[in-house]
């Protein structure tokens, strides 16, 4: 206690690590990546809350076509919802921010705004990202974006109405949707969102880059870093190619440019393919994060090195490189040229190749392991199921000839949430159980973390998995009501069915909210490295983490960071900044080894 | 090409003898040459590809020399070069659709 | 057993010669990458140009005949100069000379600033010929005055111009403001002959502007 003493020249030199900043600087302007990480996880889970309640709405719609909604009915607008039924154009526009919530409000900030943040630093041993008011500036850029998003619901005409995917000239003429402003905000929303993710992307790769601990060598980075670096890649060159399309949108609809609009001879084909060269980029930014994260999960509660690390880096970059040469698989209905269809199919197809060593990599870490089934496991081996059955339903799709039957269906739509939902959203609850100890310094309540994950598990597979069927039987993907056609009015008890279980589903995300607050300030206290985790954040840094991160400096890395149950040590688990010499051994046992008794 | 200014690891305190002028003199009679050769009657093919190769000229040229791309370790320009190959398969792939 | 040997090795003290990264300064990796995104953006808006240029090549005109090409290449010019005094002003401070950064860095932004105006009178001039971006506006008659003469050309052609030069003016524009504040630090001393890194960044978003405009002014107003 001698900071009295100190003169002020060493107070000077020292005043960055002693800086004890304010209020509003610790918890809202933070240039604190871990607080910044906070902030995203609380901003995206309220919006993955609003994206549910969306999609709450057209259930409903689907369920029980025409009946006013229980309960919440009284509250909606007459251009809406009068008296509780939903309205067409509000179906539409349910169905086009569900999607808009989710993929850019929820599920991106949920994987790259919160993990990026909050692992790359502490994983590689940096005191912070390399442009902390960057970070800062990247989250409160993402707010009014946010905000706009939200006001396009209560401007004249209703919010955007031409799905996710905005594909013009429905989304460029506004006689042809009946929206006008509520396109406008949606797409000067996503071109600020835009700037959001591109300042976290720049300051991702610039740390991971330059920042690496002492030691800490490419091949020796944990996978959830090398998930998200790539991502960051995919982040910085394919958003910019959708601002640039966005751009062109609202200069048709607002200064009439016609970029898109056939009337004057521009291209509405133009517009799908600069979205779906952004938008395939932008489907692995929403995978590619959770297998890294979960990679770590499933190597930590297997206690085994994962298998195969080199393959996993190799597989991730090769998946990131072929998002780019597949965008076509979208567009197979668009009438494009055979020969580029034909290319398309089999770049697509070739990505099954990397996705698969993915997965029999996770297969091979959990083989012969040491298994503990809590809660991040079990929702990281949920992962990994639901992300084959969503990989494989993606062959099908792939093949140009079976995808033209099942374009536009609830085969898509399976697909989509099997994957983004089975695999990301699985990946994000793995992701925030194991990584809560650390941020919050109280475990993630075990109990209350598996009712909400049995529960989530077996209604979300009641809700999207007879979607397959629905879809193979021809029903279509964004329609306000199937019932008008006679082939599919025979589905409508399915519909109810998955109705009933998304509200169940639905609700029990209230188990996950009240466990995540619940565990925040009455869990079990977490001792400094409770799964025993091999990783700098664990070994290095106090839990929570201070400011800065390492106290005693960066520290140094002298292993990969999957070494548990290695032979030749007493502990099941070697931290990567344990020094060689200080690795407690026990003698390695003199018998023969059972390999070699054969001879 | 002299590969004796290169391999200077930190680029920054030391100054390379870059010709900044030579540079500009060449800028400024790529494009007087540009503006001529728009104006020739070719085909159009040729003239397009001269005068790409000629935009494609003076953009190295101000990368190279006027960013500083040539006295910088190799694994920046891997880094800068990175986005070239989607920018080439985005336009052609989708040229062969109209 | 293979794992053991492949465990051993990772066991070994990092390499004393280990260096992490690029060789670069961190802030100049930053702009660097940021620039790549910028690649990008760019590709975007000019990709989709010379996409619908070949899908419709009856909405575009021969170069000189709606375009003004002789001003233009004399702000290609203009451009190409503040580009020579951005990096003479780098190379000024590289040396010491304090004042000479001042001075250069106030030429480049007077040119930069040049470069804006001349673009918006070119824009003033158009836009009163009709070569509008709003396609149901656009009538435009070509340079030699014929009003009411036949329409050369189709909407395409106002449409893709305004928005690739607009941004790219946009961004000449941005780089003027940030090259002032530039001026002001360094009229304050921040650079030194040691550590003089803003100069160098602004240098860098400021030829990479220069360079964009190289491949707009080839394509749009020579082809």
């Amino acid at each position: 206690m001698a900071t009295t003493a100190v003169t002020a020249e060493q107070h000077a030199a020292t005043a960055q690590h002693h800086h004890e900043p304010g209020f509003i600087r610790t918890y809202v302007f933070s240039t604190d990546h871990k607080m910044i990480a906070k902030q995203f996880l609380l901003a995206s889970l309220f919006f993955l809350l609003v994206g549910g309640l969306l999609a709450a709405g057209i259930r409903w719609q689907l369920g029980f076509p025409g009946q006013p909604m229980p309960l919440i009915g009284g509250l909606f607008s007459d251009t809406t919802a009068p008296g509780g039924i939903i309205l067409p154009e509000f179906y539409n526009a349910l169905v086009t921010m569900h999607g808009t919530f989710m993929i850019f409000f929820a599920i991106m900030p949920l994987l790259v705004g919160v993990w990026g943040n909050y692992l790359i630093p502490l994983q590689i041993g940096a005191p912070d990202m390399a442009f902390p008011r960057l970070n800062m500036a990247s989250f409160w850029i993402s707010v009014p974006a946010g905000v706009i998003m939200l006001a396009g619901f209560f401007v004249q005409g209703g919010h955007a109405g031409a799905g996710w995917t905005a594909y013009a000239p429905l989304s460029s003429e506004p006689e042809y949707s009946g929206v006008y402003m509520g396109q406008i905000l949606w797409l000067i929303s996503l071109t600020i969102l835009g700037f959001s993710s591109l300042a976290g992307a720049v300051n991702y790769i610039t740390t991971v880059i330059n920042m690496r601990a002492p030691g800490m060598t490419w091949f020796r980075l944990p996978l959830p870093v090398w998930a998200l670096f790539v991502t960051s890649w995919l982040v910085l060159l394919a958003i910019p190619i959708l601002t640039g399309g966005l751009i062109m949108l609202l200069f048709d609809q607002t200064i009439g440019t016609g970029f898109f609009s056939a009337a004057t001879d521009g291209e509405p084909l133009l517009w799908q393919h600069v979205f779906w060269y952004f938008g395939h980029p932008e489907v692995y930014i929403l995978i590619l994060p959770a297998m890294g994260l979960v990679s770590e999960v499933i190597a930590n509660r297997s206690r085994k090195p994962i298998f195969g690390y080199h393959a996993m880096v190799l597989a991730i970059i090769a998946i990131a490189f072929l998002g780019w040469v597949v965008w076509g698989h979208h567009m197979f209905q668009s009438g494009m040229n055979p020969l580029l269809g034909t290319t398309f199919m089999i770049t697509t197809i070739i990505i099954a190749v990397p996705s698969a060593i993915k997965v029999f990599n996770w297969l091979g870490t959990l083989w012969r392991g040491d298994l503990h089934f809590d809660v991040p496991m079990l929702n990281a081996l949920s992962f990994v199921s639901m992300f084959v059955i969503g990989g494989l339903s993606g062959i099908f799709m792939a093949s140009a000839p079976v995808d033209i039957f099942i374009h536009d269906t609830y085969y898509i739509v399976a697909h989509i949430h099997y994957v983004l939902f089975g695999g990301s959203l699985f990946g994000i609850f793995a992701a925030i159980t194991y990584w809560f100890p650390k941020m919050f310094g109280r475990i993630f309540s075990p109990v209350l973390g598996k009712v909400h994950f049995w529960l989530t598990f077996v209604s979300y597979n009641l809700v999207f998995f007879p979607m397959h069927t629905i879809g193979l039987r021809g029903h279509m993907r964004r329609i306000y009501d199937p019932n008008q056609y006679e082939f599919l009015q025979p589905l409508q008890p399915i519909n109810t069915f998955i109705t009933i279980a998304a509200f169940v589903l639905i609700a029990t995300q209230l188990i996950f909210a009240f466990a995540f607050f619940w565990s925040m300030y009455k869990g079990e206290k977490a001792p400094r490295n409770p799964w025993k985790a091999n990783t700098l954040e664990w070994t290095a840094a106090p839990t929570p983490p201070p400011h800065l991160n390492f106290p005693g400096g960066a520290p140094v890395v002298y292993r990969g960071p999957y070494e548990y149950s290695w032979p030749g040590s007493t502990d099941d688990f070697l931290p990567q900044d344990l020094p060689p010499d200080r690795v407690s051994r026990t003698p390695i046992p003199s018998e023969p080894s059972p390999m070699s008794t054969g001879d | 090409m002299t590969t004796d200014v290169q391999h200077s690891g930190h680029a920054e305190g030391e100054i390379h003898e870059a010709p900044y002028m030579l540079i500009f003199g060449a800028l400024i009679v790529l494009t007087l040459a540009e503006v001529g050769y728009a104006f020739l009657s070719l085909p159009k093919f040729w003239l397009a590809l001269g005068l790409i190769v000629m935009a494609f000229w003076k953009a190295t040229l101000v990368a190279l020399y006027y960013m500083h791309l040539r006295f910088e370790p190799k694994r920046l320009w891997v880094l800068a070069l990175s986005p070239l190959p989607l920018v080439v398969i985005l336009i052609v792939a989708v040229l062969t659709e109209f | 057993m293979t794992t053991d040997a492949s465990t051993l090795r990772s066991m070994m003290i990092p390499d004393p010669a280990y260096e992490p990264g690029m060789k670069v300064y961190t802030m100049k990796l930053g702009m660097w990458v940021f620039l790549l995104s910028e690649v990008m953006f760019f590709t975007s808006l000019i990709g989709s140009y010379v996409i619908l240029r070949f899908a419709h090549p009856d909405h575009f005109a021969a170069p000189g005949v709606v375009l003004n090409v002789p001003l233009t290449a004399f702000n290609t010019f203009f451009l190409i100069c503040s580009s020579v005094t951005m990096v003479k002003a780098f190379a000024a401070i590289q040396q010491g000379d304090d004042t000479g950064l001042k001075l250069w860095l106030l030429a480049t932004i007077l040119i930069g600033s040049l470069f804006v105006g001349i673009q918006a009178v070119e824009y003033y001039i158009l836009y009163h010929e009709g070569f509008v971006p709003a396609a149901a506006d656009y009538h435009a008659a070509g340079r030699q005055g014929m009003e009411g003469g036949p329409i050369v050309g189709g909407p395409l052609y106002g449409a893709t111009f305004y928005t690739m030069t607009g941004f790219h003016g946009a961004h000449v524009t941005i780089g003027v403001i940030c090259l002032t504040f530039v001026l002001i630090r360094a009229l304050r001393g921040a650079y030194t002959q040691n550590d003089h890194r803003g100069v160098e960044l602004i240098g860098l978003y400021w030829h990479f502007v220069d360079l964009v405009w190289i491949i707009l002014f080839t394509i749009v107003y020579l082809i």
